[in-house]
């Protein structure tokens, strides 16, 4: 007696119902590959690429923001259609209220907040991006915010690129940036 | 008992990994009210997950909080309030010796079978050693204690 899809739909309703979740997450298949979303009552927390390992994923989650992570399609719903519709090619903004727990370094949680305004179709580079941080010299440092953007889409770190030319490094992998930025319509021809 | 980790695993994990065996543990006790007993076993794993001070053993301890909610469904035994399950001890502190109380009317052979399964999480081999009898032994054990408490049920 494996448990049906309506058992842990009906379990996990329940304990988003009554509050016993700290994070719900859910799989959602996407031009670019499975991804995973996790939101909190705060916003989107984590979106990671298929080449990351799920459980992996999930214990970091649960180490950091708490243990009762709860597989939820409803709870995520909206920011899964959302994250389709964009990959798509749908022009709409990604605007999401974002959970910056796992970012612990607050330097880099300015960059990030200073990343989500540059909009679709513009790019930045790393030093561009330091300066508005507020410290022009970190552009290093900037790289590894980036790097380490627990939300990538949502905040689009896909839009910061090396001064030296080319595309640079991605966590999702080079292709999925330059997949991207030709979706977004920011690649010269 | 020495703990063999500390970390709390994502809950979930929790569910995909035994939902199955507890909904068939359940069916055996309680019969077609198996899915609502392991969803309220579930929930309240999850009412309490936070106050888990380890990760040790946690699919006895589903196992334990299934019976429990399966008494408790039968009105067999009172609902002891979330707000009181603040027991320091280990074998206890998820339901301040609920399982330990439902138990106690086993046999001395088939208890101490019953929680080398759902306190100590042991497999039938090590249950076997311990209790100096052959593996099946152990398993048939278990087997009539899950039998017993399913009659109380009824």
């Amino acid at each position: 007696m494996s448990p049906s899809t309506e058992f842990l739909d009906r379990l996990a309703s329940a304990a988003v119902a009554e509050g016993l979740t700290d994070v719900t997450y859910e799989f959602v298949s996407t031009p670019i590959g499975e991804l995973l979303v996790a939101t909190t009552e705060q916003g989107v927390c984590r979106v990671a690429f298929q080449q990351e390992d799920p459980s992996g994923v999930l214990e970091e989650l649960a180490d950091t923001i708490g243990g009762r992570v709860v597989r939820s399609a409803t709870e995520t719903q909206q920011i899964r259609d959302a994250l389709v519709a964009y990959l798509e090619g749908d022009p709409a903004d990604l605007v999401f209220p974002v959970d910056f727990s796992l970012m612990h370094s607050s330097f880099r949680r300015t960059v990030l907040q200073h990343l989500r305004k540059v909009g679709r179709g513009h790019v930045v580079t790393y030093g561009e991006l330091a300066r508005r941080a507020g410290s022009p010299r970190a552009a290093r440092a900037v790289g590894t915010a980036c790097a380490t953007n627990p939300v990538p889409l949502i905040v689009p770190c896909h839009r910061v690129l090396p001064s030296s030319g080319g595309v640079g490094k991605y966590g999702g992998g080079p292709d999925r940036k330059v997949f991207l930025l030709e979706l977004e319509g920011a690649l010269g021809a | 008992m020495m703990p063999t980790t500390t970390y709390l695993p994502p809950f979930w994990m929790l569910v995909e990994n035994h939902a199955g065996e507890l909904l068939r543990y359940a069916r055996r006790l309680v019969g077609d009210d198996a899915e609502d007993i392991v969803q309220e076993a579930f929930l309240r794993g999850l009412r309490s997950y936070p106050a888990l001070r380890h990760g040790d053993h946690l699919r006895a301890w589903l196992f334990r909080i299934t019976t429990t909610t399966a008494f408790d469904h039968s009105g067999k035994r009172r609902e002891i309030p979330v707000a009181d399950l603040t027991g320091e001890t280990y074998e206890h502190s998820y339901d301040n010796g609920a399982f330990e109380s439902i138990i106690e009317s086993l046999s001395d052979a088939n208890r101490d079978a019953l929680r080398l399964r759902f306190v100590e999480d042991l497999a039938y081999d090590d249950i076997a050693s311990k209790l100096g009898c052959s593996p099946a032994a152990a398993r048939r054990r278990v087997s009539t204690a899950i039998g017993s408490l399913r009659e109380r049920l009824t």
